[in-house]
């Protein structure tokens, strides 16, 4: 077959614009404006109400008709037959899903390779002759060989095959690739073809941050698209079932295809209003739909923030159905590094131990459906999964889901409590319990406040998720610290890790932004508004609401500091400390900030705020730890303090409690609650009878021990010493001195052999053995030796090196030695019994650990004075040969 | 025409943004930046370990001016993002030949 050059002018209509396809019954002036007024009428319909099926249908036969119709005319002027040549229509379009502006996805399908090179010049034609009556075509070639064979780089063309259509030429030659040789090859590649969806599918989603809650989504590509539902549908076809999801009688499949017409609604209008093949809804158009009541069945006007809910929970269906497909037919349910991540927890396959779920693979499974109906079994469930990092399964979720939707199963334990609650919250993975519990709507039960930003979208050029998204997010960011992603987190990681009270900064960030969902002026006050109704209901104690309370009023201060103010100015740092008080507060508030910041989009956290924000910390911190003797209290300017410490003891004259408090250390305030400070009061007012006073607490994972004394030498290192010898692990503490100088010290120390805890007797001998010692009446020698050869024995499993550094400039009194070392039992003891042993005063220690590093700093004066430069060297000596 | 580049303070940014806006300026290109000049930055130390700021955090701003604002926006900048100590960055001038507006093609200071 040979074609002239008149007849490829003759479907060009821009050098022939009225001219005829050479021999052609239909000249291009007659077929281009027929094209258009179809369209034209298409959309007027469309805008007149007609549902977006029937619109994508009627694009789609305008489409098929003019193919048809234009094929017939080139293989008619070409003088071929079309006997080994057809076309198929794939993908979307092969569906009969054809949006206003989309592609035509077509295949020219050849007989044999000479075929191919003979109606070659006939495609070209064809093609051109397409785009000149307006419709965007996307071709391949292939020959019916070719189908057969698997290319391993282009699964997509093998997917969008999977949807084939005959449009026109060879119909036997169709029939053949369709019955005889692609049901053969599809069922060989069914493995290659389910890896490769899934690994498409799952790329696909971590471009849009795996989430359907984006302010501004694309309907067609986002997590809860239009391509969600197509993969459900592939993912089944390939599975060997009925790819007719919207026929099938299911709730979820009924749910799915509202979600599908109201979201092919939404593609048709954001093709229409922008004349182009652009999916993303934006604000703007966001209001026009919600102006028309696109997609809308009930007939109610909604504003554009509330139409968008309707959009997050179409969007929901689709994606939930298909990540429970993706699951179902998983062919690598895991990556690499979650296999091996479970595997070092041990977690393939561990038994139920009698409990009513247990984890498979790597997820969460519920072996007792009943048992879901008590909810306390639910939230042991969630606290298991956010202790462990272990998600639940799919299934697991439908279980429990399935419950809370039948009324007439009823629940027992429905009352969740604070206790029950911190659990989840204070774990490590907070994040792995609370999206499931979200999805359930068991979040909202607990927290009726959430709801007031379930699916909202508050307009703004930062964020790019729904609010309840955000919060959620900004608990994920903080659990991915466990192992961060990137070298943002490297910083924040043993802040994460050694944060007190981990439960109410996870609180503070689910309520941080409630106040978006409220008519306020200012959100920050909405949300604490919802905080004092949580608090109520939960039943917080003072100290943990004023803790949230904080943490929410200032969720902002970091971030503005660091952004607005000169954070290498030390007035700066000076102000942002005095707001935030103590050290604890400040490293819940620099992990709020962190994840505030990283949940808005994912690059608002660039590495350069990542730093900004660290510096802010660093210098803060220092801020804290550098200027402790500085900053006395006297309480003669304390007056609202004594109020409140008076308030609770009984007897006590404003006198004797002034006389206790003046002179301590502002960080006393900072690290005790006023009823904390009455307990240290009234301890003290029994030190005429007995002159050590000692106070033992049980706290969740420790103990804590308070004792209060009149100094003496070496009482630091002695007290150290006691807890050494009883193999007590010392995580943290405070030796504080009053101007009178009475001692408090505070030692937070783990049982590491659980003496105390599984002998409630030895608690009595333990007390008894501090005083002893203390007073001097016991030596300590012998206590220590029993402990010695157990110590040793133990292999070291990071090694940290001994760094001591001096500081003579932060202090007006003291000289400040700070030193990191290896942490051992007995460590606090050996320093301290050196500062003795060399004639050091401790003034102030804050001693703290990180792992397997211990962190102390001390306030040293030598009579009175700093440190003189001899001494220091003398002392850097001692430590250095002594911890290395 | 002109292009104006200017390194200044984070915490001046909010300040210099305002002002300039006042001045009738919209458009301006920010990139979070580091560097130091002879503000040669410190060692933080915390918890024994040292972390050495020698690059410091600045705000870079690039606009390019028709020849009668350069004076304007300069004193703006001037004024906003000083506050006398080390550090406070600086404003570099260059001539631009041609600017052009990619949309509709237009040229020159009507491109701005």
């Amino acid at each position: 077959m040979e074609m002239t050059t008149s007849a490829r002018l003759g479907f060009h209509p821009v050098k022939q614009p009225s001219g005829t396809m050479q021999g052609s019954l239909t000249p291009l002036s007659v077929l281009g404006p027929q094209a258009d007024d179809e369209r034209q009428r298409i959309r007027q319909q469309f805008d007149a109400g007609v549902s977006a099926r029937d619109t994508v249908r009627a694009l789609c036969d305008l489409a098929d008709k003019n193919i048809q119709r234009v094929f017939g005319e080139v293989v008619r002027v070409h003088d071929a037959s079309c006997a080994g040549f057809c076309l198929l229509a794939l993908g979307g379009y092969g569906r009969k899903l054809l949006f206003p502006y989309s592609d035509l996805d077509i295949l020219f399908l050849f007989g044999s390779e000479k075929a191919e090179q003979e109606f070659r010049p006939l495609i070209s034609d064809f093609s051109r002759t397409l785009w000149d009556l307006g419709f965007r075509v996307s071709s391949a070639g292939r020959t019916i060989e070719e189908c057969k064979r698997i290319e391993e780089d282009n699964a997509e063309f093998h997917l969008a095959l999977l949807d084939r259509r005959f449009l026109a030429g060879d119909a036997e030659l169709f029939e053949k690739l369709d019955a005889r040789v692609l049901p053969g090859s599809e069922k060989q590649a069914r493995p290659f073809l389910l890896a490769e969806l899934h690994k498409l599918t799952k790329e696909r989603l971590s471009r849009y941050g795996n989430t359907i809650f984006h302010l501004e989504p694309n309907v067609k590509e986002a997590p809860g698209g239009l391509r969600d539902f197509q993969a459900a549908v592939w993912l089944r076809q390939i599975a060997g079932e009925n790819k007719e999801i919207v026929n099938s009688s299911s709730l979820e499949d009924e749910l799915a295809a509202g979600a599908v017409e109201f979201l092919s609604a939404i593609r048709c209008f954001l093709h229409y209003s922008n004349a182009r093949n652009d999916n993303t809804l934006t604000y703007e158009l966001q209001a026009a739909a919600a102006e028309r009541s696109l997609g809308v069945v009930d007939g109610v006007r909604r504003s554009a923030a509330e139409w968008m809910r309707l959009y997050f929970r179409h969007a929901r269906a689709l994606n939930r159905q298909l990540l429970r497909y993706l699951e179902q037919r998983s062919t690598t349910p895991q990556t690499l590094r979650q296999r091996f991540f479970n595997a070092a927890r041990g977690t393939k396959f561990e038994p139920s131990n009698g409990k009513p779920f247990a984890v498979r693979e790597g997820l969460f499974e519920v072996l007792d459906q009943q048992a879901m109906s008590d909810r306390a079994v639910t939230f042991a469930l969630f606290t298991e999964a956010a202790r462990a990092g272990i998600p639940l399964s799919r299934r697991a979720e439908r279980g429990i889901g399935y419950i809370m939707k039948h009324p007439e199963l009823p629940v027992r334990n429905a009352e969740v409590t604070w206790p029950v609650l911190r659990e989840i919250l204070g774990a490590d993975y907070p994040g792995f319990a609370l999206r499931p519990m979200q999805r359930l709507g068991l979040l909202t039960e607990i927290l009726p406040e959430f709801s007031r930003i379930d699916s909202l979208v508050v307009r703004d050029f930062y964020h790019r998720y729904t609010v309840d998204e955000h919060s959620l997010r900004t608990i994920e960011h903080l659990q991915e610290l466990a192992d961060p992603p990137d070298e943002r987190g490297t910083h924040f990681q043993p802040l994460w890790k050694t944060v007190e009270r981990r439960d109410l900064l996870i609180l503070s960030l689910l309520l941080h932004d409630i106040g978006k969902g409220m008519a306020v002026e200012n959100h920050v006050t909405g949300s604490l508004s919802a905080l004092e109704s949580a608090a109520d209901r939960l039943k917080l104690s003072t100290e943990e609401r004023n803790e949230v309370r904080f943490l929410i009023g200032h969720h902002l201060d970091m971030s503005e500091t660091m952004q607005r103010r000169d954070i290498f100015d030390p007035s700066t740092v000076s102000a942002f400390a005095s707001t935030v008080v103590n050290q604890e507060r400040l490293q819940r508030l620099c992990l709020l900030t962190y994840a505030d910041i990283h949940a808005v989009n994912p690059e608002a956290l660039t590495p350069w705020k990542a730093e900004m924000l660290w510096q802010l910390f660093v210098a803060t911190s220092n801020h804290f730890s550098r200027t402790l003797d500085t900053d006395r209290l006297h309480v003669s300017e304390e007056f609202s303090l004594l109020e409140q410490v008076r308030k609770q003891t009984a007897s006590a004259t404003v006198k004797e409690i002034e006389r206790f408090l003046e002179g301590f250390p502002r960080r006393y305030l900072a690290v005790h609650s006023p009823v904390e400070i009455a307990a240290h009061f009234a301890l003290h007012q029994k030190l005429r009878s007995e002159p050590v006073q000692v106070d033992l607490q049980s706290t969740r994972h420790a103990f804590s021990l308070t004792i209060l004394t009149a100094d003496r030498p070496r009482l630091f290192a002695t007290i150290a010493g006691v807890l050494a010898g009883w193999g007590m692990n010392i995580i943290k503490a405070d030796a504080f001195a009053n101007a009178a100088g009475i001692v408090l010290d505070t030692f937070h120390f783990a049982d590491l052999h659980r003496t105390l805890e599984l002998n409630p007797s030895e608690i009595a001998r333990f007390r008894r053995s501090l005083v002893d010692v203390v007073t001097g009446t016991t030596p300590l020698e012998p206590l220590l030796k029993g402990r010695e050869s157990a110590s040793r024995a133990r292999p070291l499993k990071v090694a940290v090196e001994t760094r001591t550094s001096f500081d003579d400039t932060s202090s007006a009194h003291s000289t400040l030695l700070e030193v990191v070392a290896q942490d051992r039992p007995g460590l606090l003891y050996d320093m301290g019994s050196i500062l003795a042993r060399l004639g050091c005063n401790i003034e102030v220690a804050l001693i703290d650990t990180e792992g397997h590093k211990a962190i102390d700093v001390f306030y040293l004066t030598e009579q009175g004075r700093k440190l003189r430069a001899e001494k220091q060297e003398a002392l850097r000596e001692a430590l250095q040969g002594t911890l290395a | 025409m002109m292009k104006l580049e200017a390194i200044i303070q984070p915490s001046r940014f909010e300040s210099v943004k305002d002002a300039l806006r006042e001045a009738g300026i919209e458009g301006m290109t920010v990139t979070e930046v580091r560097g130091h000049g002879r503000q040669k930055g410190h060692t933080e130390v915390y918890r024994g370990r040292e972390y050495t700021v020698d690059l410091l955090p600045k705000i870079k701003l690039e606009m390019v001016l028709p020849d009668k604002l350069v004076n304007t926006v300069v004193d703006t900048i001037l004024k906003t993002a000083k506050t006398g100590k080390i550090g406070d960055g600086k404003i570099f001038l260059s001539r631009v030949e041609e600017a052009i507006r990619i949309r509709n093609e237009e040229r020159g200071e009507n491109a701005l």
